[in-house]
């Protein structure tokens, strides 16, 4: 196991180094990305932006540790991802990385509240309840505690999708296209509210995203072209 | 500690799922069935070893079919039943008609001692059914007692008097327990207990009369074994020593067959309801797919995943089996007095054992139907939370199959005891799944001509039937099956009464006039012809044992596993007669006619079992004479006509000496049965053998038996309808999208709803069809080849079970499926994702 990259200071939260994905079809083999490099320090926000097929999602995943590279190395909260099978990448993941989807990803049997309960539960908090019905209070959803997905709006259900992030305090919240189910308006609040929760917790925010609005809101900004990565500084 | 409490935690969240409601109904069912068998197998086993000596109601009985004068000693003092320290008792057991009024009905006497029983009790009741007081058998002077079943069958009641014989007696009480009592729950003829000493006023005892002489003894165990080691060598293969511990053990030894063949029966359900586990765990497993990975997400190694999902199955394994545990507790209730309607107060309270049995079976049935899709599911990548499409990782095919298979293999061979029977169980299971597969497989074919011509929601809903052909090929399979089974029980069970009853020609002889004494034999013709009645001839009858073929003992002609037949355990009934009779046909060697030589005409089933041909010497033992007489032909006989019948006709004249009595058989036409109170009357030893009430009898207890299976087979079909509603729920989503589809382009609810009737009626009435055509095959195999009965078709089936199969297909079909028609497509598109 890697020790912490101590040279760097702070501590980089997720770092990746030559950072290739490639899958073999029956038309040869596929590169998905190449030659990644990337470095994102604690509290930073970073966007990666491309067109469909570019690689985003699968950047994300890796960063993650939801996926392994075909070469490159990824290290993670301080961990070398690359010497992790996925058991350990999952132990390390639990209650110090958050996630938000495009599709919600909450479980229908649930409600609002239990779904926020989900992870801190997994991660073993004492204080598993109070703590959900208080992020669920910070989405403004206190009052559909007891709503299953199924009739909470999309806007609602993304709303108790980052409460469910936050809420084990994660050094690191990763979101896929966090606004690409819902319209303009509901997006834009998403947005908003995303970022005040990101900036009060001091979370490292990675996202991909479509939305260049969204994209603008991050301090730093990853375009993917083909595989390849082109760091956009922004104003 | 955390996955274990979150595993419960989820469940409960999501108990109202179809998937956990089909699976845990299924285990139910399942577990219901075998514990049901299970429960009431352990209670008579129970029931037996319980009852121990007083089983036999001694320690030692011995049987013999003649009185037996000589007892070993040093045990027996001067040779008579009389010892100095064993406690003995005589009882003597034979057959008699017991008369009140113009009411008459064949009866078991047993004549016993005052010492009887020497174990165990006997309470008397002074009216049917009640509890009773314990008291000696013995009746007193001038009265009876007798099994509850007799006295309707005599319209009498404690109190009358009823003639045996040529004397009276007066009822005097009603036998409410007697040792022994569970092993002749299919007696035929009620049991009738009488003084010893009054015995030779009835004047029933016939030289040739079938007699049942029973010793009892009991003791101290090393004289017991000391005397029955000693006497075992004076005993002849027509005479038994059974100790209590041996008696118990013969009868559990019968009865454990029997069990494991109920045992099975029930098992079959609980496989047929691991279909539907499998199916539903299937749906459960892809639905939670995108659960699993967000747990992954969250954090969740595999060992944990693995431990949540476990718990789950464990957790409604568990309820599921002790819920079927419960129902199996109800029915087995139900089954008992099916079965043994007399006895069902006096069995053990519900045992402990088959608790664990069918929970064991319950989970091991779970895990071998669930754990397949439960290791797909625990494999899921992570990554599916960003790429939905991305299957779990692979399980090999093998091992899955080898975690089902042993897992059903272990069930299979648990219950089967012995590895032929698992093999024959197995094979025959394989053979059933391929028929049933083939033929709901061509059934399907032919659907395809038939919704050709169809239009509209019916076209529609035999579209579907079509398309989800897996589904509708393991639907089919297994209502069939179900159907199958409940109406071949239903044939047989008519057909074998029916083909009894029809086999016997017009004007065959349906009264058999047994224990015809010598001095009777005019008088008894003279009777008959005055009444105009037709009659056999007249066979005078000796019983006698075989014992030696051309001087060598018979038992050491015969290779050892051809020793244990009845030919040799039981006394012969031996006959002389000039002529062949009718319904005989020589097969090999001459008819002596009336040669008044010691020639013999044998059985030819006799004769195979015995190794026997023409020219060979068999001597007989009858009574303290040996009977010497060569073979000089085989002859065929055909058993079922209703005429007396006898392995071994001697030639004229060789009997003489012999004290004998007689047997005949007459036709009595349903306009005459008048005549027979009268000819009881006047021949009160006679005993007259109806054959309409001895179908009648073998017709109850049938019916009790087949009552038994029907029961089982409830479950049968219920697991059958799990099935389909399981394969309903997994086509679900698929559905409710169809459904969203057609309802946005402009169909009606009532659309929706006729083409689904249509689909699952279509189904059932498959089902019915083939289940009729199966049962047909079989029972026209059975007919043919185990009872010789006339083939014939049986159209009611034809349509009773398409009907049944339309009603209880339709039924679970439309319940599982109502839901898409009645969602607004709106709230589809959203439930779907």
């Amino acid at each position: 196991m890697t020790p912490p990259d101590s040279a760097q200071f702070p501590a980089p939260a997720v770092i990746a180094r030559a950072l290739s994905q490639r899958v073999t079809t029956a038309d040869g083999t596929l590169a998905i990305l190449s030659e990644v490099e990337l470095a994102v320090q604690a509290g930073e926000t970073l966007a990666i932006t491309g067109a469909s097929g570019s690689g985003k999602s699968t950047l994300l995943g890796m960063l993650a540790g939801l996926d392994q590279p075909s070469a490159g190395e990824i290290v993670l909260l301080g961990q070398r991802l690359n010497d992790l099978d996925e058991d350990a990448r999952a132990r390390l993941r639990a209650g110090r990385v958050g996630f938000v989807f495009q599709s919600f990803q909450l479980l229908p049997a649930l409600t609002a509240l239990e779904n926020i309960l989900l992870p801190l539960e997994l991660a073993g908090r004492a204080d598993a309840r109070e703590r959900a019905a208080h992020w669920l209070d910070r989405v403004g959803l206190a009052a559909r505690a007891g709503h299953t997905p199924r009739q909470l709006s999309g806007g609602e259900q993304q709303r108790v999708a980052i409460a469910r992030a936050f809420a084990t305090d994660p050094e690191i919240v990763f979101a896929d296209e966090p606004t690409g189910n819902l319209d303009a308006d509901t997006g834009a609040r998403i947005i908003e509210l995303l970022f005040e929760l990101n900036a009060s917790a001091r979370t490292t925010l990675i996202l991909v995203t479509h939305d260049d609005a969204l994209a603008a809101r991050c301090r730093r900004r990853l375009h993917l072209v083909a595989g390849r990565a082109r760091e956009v500084t922004l104003a | 500690m955390i996955y274990l409490r979150l595993g419960l935690w989820l469940l409960r969240r999501e108990r109202a799922s179809g998937e956990w409601r089909v699976l845990l109904l299924a285990l139910i069912i399942g577990v219901g069935s075998v514990s049901t068998t299970g429960f009431l197998g352990d209670r008579l086993k129970r029931a037996m070893s319980e009852q121990g000596a007083s089983f036999l109601g001694a320690d030692l009985l011995v049987t013999s079919p003649r009185p037996i004068e000589t007892w070993p000693a040093p045990s027996v003092k001067n040779s008579k039943l009389k010892t100095s320290s064993l406690a003995t008792s005589q009882a003597l057991e034979f057959s008699s008609m017991v008369a009140k009024g113009d009411a008459f009905q064949l009866a078991t006497l047993r004549a016993v001692d005052a010492a009887y029983p020497l174990r165990g009790t006997v309470r008397i009741a002074d009216r049917p059914f009640a509890a009773g007081t314990p008291r000696p058998a013995q009746p007193p002077p001038g009265a009876i007692y007798v099994e509850p079943s007799l006295l309707p069958l005599l319209s009498a009641s404690v109190g009358d008097r009823v003639q045996i014989g040529e004397a009276h007696f007066t009822i005097a009480g009603v036998v409410a327990e007697e040792p022994g009592q569970l092993g002749g729950v299919f007696g035929f003829a009620p049991r009738v207990f009488l003084r010893a000493d009054e015995v030779e006023q009835t004047r029933v005892l016939q030289p040739g009369s079938r007699l049942t002489y029973l010793y009892q003894f009991a003791g101290a165990p090393d004289q017991l074994a000391a005397f029955s080691a000693a006497l075992k060598s004076t005993l002849d293969s027509t005479q038994r020593l059974i100790g209590s511990r041996e008696g118990v053990e013969t009868l559990r030894g019968a009865f454990a067959n029997a069990d494991r063949y109920i045992q099975l029966t029930a098992l079959i359900s609980l496989l047929l309801s691991v279909a539907a586990i499998a199916i539903a765990a299937h749906r459960h497993a892809l639905r939670h797919y995108d659960q699993a990975a967000l747990m992954r997400c969250f954090g969740a190694t595999t060992a944990q995943l693995r431990t949540l999902y476990a718990v789950q199955l464990l957790t409604l394994g568990l309820l599921g089996s002790l819920i079927g545990v419960a129902i199996g507790a109800l029915m087995q209730q139900a089954l008992a007095g099916l079965i043994l309607p007399d006895a069902v107060t006096r069995l053990p309270s519900l045992g402990l054992a088959p608790v664990g049995v069918a929970v064991v079976s319950g989970l091991l049935a779970l895990a071998g139907a669930s754990l397949p899709a439960l290791m797909r599911l625990i494999r899921v990548p992570p990554l599916r939370v960003l790429r939905r499409d991305l299957p779990p990782l692979p399980v090999a095919a093998w091992i899955s199959a080898a975690v089902s298979g042993s897992a059903l293999l272990v069930l299979i061979a648990w219950y089967a005891g012995d590895a032929k029977l698992v093999g024959v169980f197995v094979g025959a299971l394989a053979g059933l799944i391929g028929v049933l597969t083939l033929l709901a497989r061509l059934a399907l074919v032919a659907g395809r001509g038939v919704q050709r011509m169809a239009h509209g929601p019916v076209r529609f809903g035999l579209a579907q039937l079509l398309r989800h052909r897996f589904d509708s090929t393991l639907q089919l399979g297994a209502f069939t099956l179900a159907l199958f089974l409940v109406a071949l029980l239903a044939l047989v069970r008519s057909d074998l009464i029916a083909g009894w009853r029809q086999q016997l020609p017009p004007q065959a002889p349906n009264y058999f006039l047994v224990n015809i004494a010598p001095h009777q034999q005019e008088a008894v013709a003279a009777y008959l012809s005055q009444h105009r009645l037709k009659a056999s001839t007249l066979y005078p009858m000796v019983r006698g044992r075989l014992v030696s073929k051309n001087g060598t003992p018979i038992a050491e002609t015969l290779p050892e596993d051809a020793r244990d037949t009845n030919t040799l355990r039981r006394e012969l009934n031996l006959t002389w007669t000039a002529i062949l009779p009718a319904n005989n046909a020589v097969l090999a060697g001459r008819w002596h006619g009336d040669q008044r030589a010691a020639e013999i005409s044998v059985e030819s089933g006799m004769a195979e079992r015995l190794n026997l041909v023409v020219g060979d010497q068999l001597a007989f033992q009858v009574g303290d004479q040996t009977l010497a007489a060569r073979i000089t032909s085989i002859r065929s006989v055909k058993w079922d006509s209703m005429q007396p019948n006898f392995f071994v006709i001697f030639a004229p004249g060789q009997l003489d000496a012999l004290p004998a009595s007689s047997i005949a058989s007459v036709y009595v036409p349903p306009n005459a049965a008048g005549v027979l109170p009268g000819f009881v009357k006047t021949f009160p030893g006679i005993t007259v053998l109806a054959l309409d009430k001895l179908i009648a009898n073998i017709e109850a207890v049938f019916d009790r038996i087949i009552g038994a299976i029907q029961l089982l087979l409830g479950f049968l079909l219920a697991a059958g309808m799990a099935v389909v509603i399981a394969t309903l729920l997994a086509s679900l989503d698929a559905r409710q999208q169809e459904a969203v589809l057609l309802r946005t382009l402009g169909a009606q609810r009532a659309y929706l709803a006729k083409g689904l009737w249509s689909e699952f009626i279509a189904l059932g009435l498959l089902a019915g069809l083939l289940a009729s055509a199966c049962a047909e095959i079989a029972m026209a195999l059975i007919a043919n080849r185990l009872f010789e009965l006339p083939l014939h078709l049986h159209p009611w089936l034809w349509l009773a079970l398409p009907l049944a199969g339309a009603l209880l297909v339709g039924m679970s079909g439309w319940l599982t499926t109502r839901h898409i028609t009645r969602v607004p497509p709106m709230q589809s598109i959203r439930e779907l994702g």
